[in-house]
């Protein structure tokens, strides 16, 4: 029992966690309206100019940027340690917008000598990322307890670690665009930095955040044990094996690896669905519905991607399918459930949390739009396995059409975030608590 | 507390005499305070206001002899929520007295009258363990504003509630957080000492 108390001062940034998943919102809103615009060239080759600048607008403007935020909230929830510097968090923002911003207009354009410089940025954001999360980490004087080998802590070194060599992998690439150093092919380069990404960076932070916040919502017990040591050595070993193997060519290394993260993934996968069963809350709202959902896509990504390791099918219209089920389906979508669970407590917490106890205030639910999330899920839900169908079988119409449900969702999406947003307007706070003390 | 109102519930046990507790037992006549509302309830006024009012100055180590013309059994859920424990005693069918006090945190050596005692302030024991967020951190705002001074809020909670710590600061509210066992979170609240 370590007894202590924190000292008086500043709780957790509520503005810089909800910068990150605004930008981050921007960005999927941007990626899927523009999913129509590009459905010949999605119909095509994924090694294309505008599909590399998609994937990145995805990839880094929505899926880092959103993980990101999401860390500088569920560091202090999840792990229990104070934001070691939010200043340095806002600047790292700057760099990483400047940065990806570059970086998506020089693939859109094809001009690699400005993309070397705008992925400089973004390996410069990398780093204030890992030096600010790993010194939170580190901060244990005010702490009850060690960080300690949870699951949750586990997953976020994981991802760290992962960040760190997907960004570094990332400027060897780009840097290889101009001198042409690297002894291997594009495509091979192209797939082992989109696996780092995914299995070394996206996933264990996916795993540690659901460790202890999926519970946190869902009103069930934690898993961890020997399904956690599974997750958390399954990702640490595959995610490497199979980048590595796939640089080097080895077949073996590659099964090795796809099939060390999928028994990883598949356990993480039971555990949610055993949280969902053994849930003492009686029903789902649309933030969990889309979580849920989510990991359902881990069945037919884990699929295909066993499929190509060991090349029962192949090509480059399955390995895009492949990717947008994994980005797509399981990534966003799990996404896009946490964003609808976060940031109404983070606008909440900021509005109306100095007036709790002392005057009636609006519930969580009261701020949110229950019927534009509903929208958001009805057209989101099933897109991305449409839109997988559509780029697997190449057909540019299903493409433009799936692509077009898909962004009809994102725009619902960002409407029901808007309306939670909307509570940071002062008189639309004090209107909402006028409300509310009617009713109470 | 009124003369009309039931002494006692229909299917609530009769009362039965119980030994006087060792805590109370060992306070000297000096710290204690006593009470007579048997008058008030006779001439039909509430008496609920004095009682309160005798409670609210009554120091942390004394205890209140409340003298009634029946067993206050209404009074016992207000003295709980307040973090005061009772015993009764029957002296005849219309005459009670009640004794009020804070529980002491050991037991009071009757040897030693002279040392002071040491005693633990009332404490209300608030459970949010289980609640989606942010449930946990309204009641325990909500809880604040009744909160009497001296007395202790202890909440236990699933996780260490960062969210909540800037808010008691902000309130004038002193708090401890330890970890009694894994996965228990306790953290104790109190209104600050001005002078500290």
């Amino acid at each position: 029992m370590i007894a202590g108390s924190p000292p008086p001062g500043r709780g957790p940034s509520v503005l810089l966690p909800l910068a990150y998943l605004i930008l981050a919102s921007v960005a999927f809103l941007v990626a899927a309206l523009g999913l129509p615009w590009i459905a010949t060239e999605l119909a095509g080759h994924y090694y294309h100019p505008h599909l590399l600048a998609l994937t990145h607008t995805i990839a880094l403007g929505w899926i880092t940027l959103a993980i990101m935020g999401a860390s500088y909230q569920l560091v202090p929830i999840v792990l229990e340690r104070r934001i070691w510097s939010a200043r340095l968090g806002r600047w790292q923002l700057v760099v990483l917008v400047v940065g990806v911003v570059g970086l998506v207009a020089h693939f859109w354009i094809g001009q690699w000598r400005g993309l070397l410089w705008a992925a400089g940025l973004i390996g410069l954001g990398a780093l204030l990322h890992l030096l600010n999360i790993g010194r939170s980490l580190r901060r244990q004087g005010d702490a009850v307890q060690p960080l300690g080998r949870t699951l949750s802590a586990g997953g976020f070194v994981l991802g760290l670690a992962g960040l760190g060599l997907t960004v570094a992998f990332g400027l060897t690439l780009a840097a290889n665009r101009l001198a042409g150093f690297l002894p291997i092919d594009p495509f091979t380069a192209v797939a082992a930095h989109f696996h780092l990404a995914l299995l070394g960076w996206v996933a264990p932070m996916v795993v540690g955040v659901a460790a202890r916040a999926y519970p946190m919502f869902l009103l069930a017990p934690e898993s961890g044990g020997w399904q956690g040591r599974v997750q958390l050595w399954g990702l640490a070993i595959g995610a490497p094996v199979l980048a590595g193997s796939l640089l080097a060519g080895s077949a073996r290394g590659m099964v090795a690896g796809a099939v060390a993260v999928a028994i990883a993934l598949g356990v993480h996968a039971g555990c949610i669905v055993g949280m969902a069963r053994g849930r003492r809350r009686p029903s789902l709202d649309w933030g969990l519905r889309f979580v849920l959902t989510g990991t359902a896509y881990l069945a037919p990504a884990i699929a295909l991607g066993l499929g190509l390791v060991t090349r029962v099918v192949s090509g480059p219209h399955v390995a895009l399918a492949y990717g947008v089920l994994a980005l797509g389906g399981w990534v966003s979508l799990t996404i896009v459930g946490m964003m609808l669970k976060i940031v109404p407590f983070l606008v909440w917490y900021r509005v109306y949390a100095g007036r709790a106890g002392r005057e009636p205030v609006p519930t969580l639910a009261q701020l949110t739009w229950p019927a534009m999330e509903q929208a958001a899920y009805l057209l989101l839900a099933g897109a991305p396995l449409a839109l997988a169908v559509a780029v697997g079988v190449a057909i540019p119409v299903w493409i433009c059409t799936a692509g077009t449900v898909l962004a009809g969702g994102a725009v619902a999406f960002a409407a029901a975030l808007s309306h939670v947003l909307w509570h940071l307007v002062p008189s639309r706070a004090g209107r909402a608590a006028a409300a509310a003390g009617a009713r109470a | 507390m009124s003369p009309r109102e039931p002494r006692r519930s229909p299917g609530e046990p009769e009362w039965t005499p119980v030994p006087k507790p060792a805590t109370i037992a060992a306070i000297p006549a000096a710290r204690q305070a006593s009470l007579d509302v048997r008058e008030d309830l006779r001439q039909g006024r509430e008496p609920f206001g004095r009682i309160m009012g005798a409670l609210d100055a009554l120091g942390a180590d004394r205890v209140l002899v409340l003298r009634a013309p029946f067993e206050p059994v209404p009074l016992y859920r207000v003295l709980a929520r307040r973090g005061f424990a009772s015993w009764t005693e029957r002296r005849a069918d219309d005459d009670w007295s009640v004794w009020i006090y804070r529980e002491l945190t050991t037991p009071v050596a009757s040897e030693t009258p002279t040392r002071p005692h040491p005693v633990r302030p009332a404490s209300v024991r608030l459970d949010v363990r289980g609640l989606e967020p942010p449930t946990p951190l309204v009641r325990v705002l909500d809880r604040l504003d009744t909160l009497a001074p001296g007395e202790v809020l202890e909440v236990l909670h699933d996780r260490r509630p960062l969210f909540l710590y800037p808010q008691l600061d902000d309130r004038g509210f002193a708090h401890e957080t330890d970890e009694p066992e894994p996965g228990l979170v306790r953290i104790r609240i109190h209104r600050a000492d001005p002078h500290t």
